[in-house]
């Protein structure tokens, strides 16, 4: 373990972020020294920061942008879920459109809380009521009822907490008997095979789960999130989904034609003009599939890599040059680089996700990569 | 016939925007004045229609009446739903001597032998257009008057547009336009928008095309890059390439354009790939609130290589916007290499 560097550093590079979207962040210092928590003081909070913006220096690597993406990561296999999660809560995860949000770790969460958090909640999101704060779900009374799950097995490394999902039920206004409630709004933290560097950096009373999947009315997510900040002192923040990203799962959706049929490769550009013109590029699943095997062909050919490592392994440059490859057959006809628009959306029959933070997973076989990607991509957010 | 004539003077009232619904009852003209006073739009819908309810029967009007509000109401807005263009084929020697009254009564005729119980109102508008509605019905039902067809025939032209029209009625009002115009077929034209003017405009030609002044230059076609960056860093020379493609001014507006690419995937460097006998199968959509001015944009400012490619080029110059691209078209794949990333 590291040592706590003592004193105040000069300031570490606080991210516009983390200004923007924190009401209250304290931190507890590292593990050899215990810190009267819960002083609110903001210059107590600010050196506190600078000084493990500093010590986090020593193990990670540096300033927030300098870290990136893996650069390579394993080749999706379908893996049959369902033996190992709830069926039922699995389909309350797929087929849905969740918008992303990154959290940062959370202090003194408790999984064995889970009972009392949903009493929490529910009486925070009636107390905004009451100050006017309302927040009106269509065909429904005010009033809201909060449950808190556990959604076990998801994970599979032995740092990974477990994932946590958030349901809210409203009385529907026109209620039919024996009818199961419906949640008006779900929402999930997660942590898939997370940086085990990072997670064990952690100090004890932190849980890090830095990806949050929200649906339903905006005003419940603000509710949510504020109520989480409050009581964890977390900071949420929107969650992205880079041109890299999307590019790697373009690659990793396309990778498992042969096992679960993508039907078709759709990718959405848009190209700047007066009036903003879309692209819409839709590849035929198995054209997409043949082109992604000969691109990964030609890398392994000659290579002197170790047979099984070499299927198991996607490398960035393979991702690279695939989407080259389809851009190049673009130009070809259209003389049109695509790569002078930005990459918008893409989707297969696996799922489709957007640069907004949008995601849908419409196959839980393949669900455990792409929530790997998404972990890593919003631990790159992590302030420290 | 009292309900049915209810529920369609409900839905106009409905559809029609209220700004719009004064101009459209004063060129219907069938209101007497004092009825036009007594009608205050400014009232919701519903009341609205209980007025104009009360009037109906006071007026006695019957269905027909009703479907001549609704067509006033499509012929002065045009541009709603979606509408495809169709080209008729292989004239007759008489074809382009076909007169509006000769037309109607083929029209009507035609279509009644083919369809038992159809409702077919014709009219002409100002500017040349025949407009047809139908309502459709079979051996069995009475003509549907919630689902009308609506067409639009330019006298003289090959050309016809068509609004929702199911692919069940299609064959049949195909024969019945393809006999009454005195031509032998009816084809798509693949040019498809939702505004019917801009459609016409682009089909019919009626904007501002620009010839081209000259050859293009053979040299651009070399992959030489010092000359490429000149041809490309001239800005006016890629303005006016662009308006030859496209056209000058104001441009019809399309939304879509849609490419069926069938054409082999060519890259010298991927073996697997150019070994490869079966073509590349993807569909390649463009879309904006304004297509064309979108890509003469993107011609202009460089984002597409100028001269711009024939594919992009055909969409004005042909009138069409679905195209089913295979190796054999010409000029269909350019012959510079892919730009280095």
């Amino acid at each position: 373990m590291f040592k706590f560097v003592s004193g105040f550093c000069a300031a570490a590079a606080d991210t516009p972020n983390m200004e923007r979207h924190c009401t209250s962040v304290t931190r507890t210092p590292l593990n050899s020294v215990r810190v009267q928590r819960r002083s609110k003081s903001k210059s107590y909070r600010q050196s506190i920061r600078s000084c493990l913006g500093a010590a986090s220096r020593l193990v990670l690597t540096p300033a927030l942008t300098a870290r990136r993406l893996n650069t390579s990561r394993k080749a999706p296999k379908s893996l049959d879920i369902t033996e190992k999660v709830n069926p039922e809560q699995l389909s309350l995860l797929v087929k849905k459109e969740w918008q992303l949000s990154y959290v940062t770790p959370l202090y003194q969460f408790r999984h064995t809380q889970l009972k009392s958090y949903s009493r929490q909640l529910s009486a925070f999101i009636a107390a905004e009521k009451q100050r006017g704060l309302a927040v009106e779900v269509e065909g429904t009374h005010g009033s809201f009822r909060v449950s808190f799950g556990v959604v076990q097995g998801m994970s599979e490394a032995d740092d990974d907490a477990e994932t946590v999902l958030v349901q809210i039920y409203s009385k529907p206004l026109f209620a039919v008997k024996d009818e199961p409630p419906r949640a008006v709004w779900s929402g999930w933290l997660t942590c898939i095979n997370g940086s085990p560097d990072y997670l064990r950096s952690l100090p004890k009373d932190f849980t890090c789960m830095p990806l949050f999947c929200s649906s339903g009315a905006d005003g419940l997510s603000s509710l949510v999130k504020s109520w989480f900040q409050l009581t964890f002192d977390c900071c949420f923040g929107p969650l992205e989904i880079s041109h890299t990203s999307l590019q790697w799962l373009v690659a990793l959706w396309t990778n498992c034609h042969t096992e679960s049929a993508i039907k078709h490769l759709k990718m959405m550009w848009t190209v700047p003009a007066a009036s903003p013109l879309k692209v819409t590029y839709t590849v035929n699943g198995p054209d997409a599939w043949q082109l992604w095997s000969s691109v990964r062909k030609e890398r392994h050919d000659g290579s002197n890599k170790e047979e099984e490592e070499e299927e198991d392994s996607i490398d960035i440059e393979e991702v690279m040059r695939f989407m080259q490859d389809l851009k190049s057959h673009f130009y070809r006809h259209f003389r049109t680089d695509l790569s002078a628009g930005s990459l918008d959306q893409v989707a297969t029959a696996l799922g489709s996700a957007k640069s907004s933070g949008r995601i849908k997973i419409a196959n839980s076989k393949y669900m455990i990569t792409t929530l790997t990607l998404l972990t890593e991509c919003a631990l790159l957010k992590m302030p420290i | 016939m009292g309900e049915s004539v209810k529920t369609l003077l409900q839905r106009l009232v409905r559809r029609i925007p209220s700004e719009v619904l004064k101009t459209t009852l004063d060129k219907w003209g069938r209101l007497t004045a004092q009825q036009q006073r007594a009608l205050d739009l400014t009232q919701p819908k519903w009341t609205l229609m209980e007025n104009l309810w009360a009037i109906c029967e006071e007026n006695e009007w019957t269905l027909k009446r009703i479907t001549e509000l609704e067509m006033i109401y499509v012929i002065e807005n045009p541009d709603q739903g979606m509408w495809y263009a169709y080209q008729l084929l292989d004239p007759e020697d008489d074809a382009h001597c076909v007169e509006l009254i000769q037309f109607k009564e083929l029209f009507r005729y035609h279509l009644r032998e083919l369809v038992r119980h159809v409702s077919v109102k014709v009219k002409k508008h100002t500017d040349e257009a025949v407009w047809i509605r139908i309502a459709w019905g079979d051996s069995f039902s009475r003509p549907n008057h919630l689902k009308p067809t609506y067409v639009v025939h330019y006298l003289q032209t090959p050309y016809v547009f068509v609004t929702s029209l199911t692919s069940k009625h299609r064959p049949l009002l195909s024969q019945a336009l393809v006999l009454s115009t005195r031509y032998q077929t009816l084809k798509d034209a693949n040019l498809s928008g939702r505004k019917l003017t801009a459609i016409r405009d682009l089909l019919m030609r009626q904007y501002q095309q620009v010839f081209p002044t000259k050859c293009p230059s053979p040299l651009a076609e070399k992959n030489h890059p010092a000359l490429k960056k000149e041809q490309d860093g001239n800005a006016a020379n890629r303005r006016r390439m662009a308006t030859e493609a496209f056209g000058d001014g104001t441009l019809p507006q399309l939304q879509t354009a849609v490419y069926k690419l069938e054409t082999k995937f060519k890259d010298p460097t991927n073996r697997t790939m150019s070994d490869r006998e079966e073509p590349f199968r993807c569909v390649v959509k463009f879309s904006s609130t304004n297509l064309l001015e979108s890509l003469r944009d993107c011609a202009s400012s460089g984002f597409a290589s100028t001269p711009v490619t024939p594919l992009l080029s055909s969409i004005s110059l042909k009138g069409k916007n679905y195209f089913v691209v295979t190796d054999n078209d010409p000029g269909a794949l350019s012959q510079t290499r892919r730009p280095q990333n």
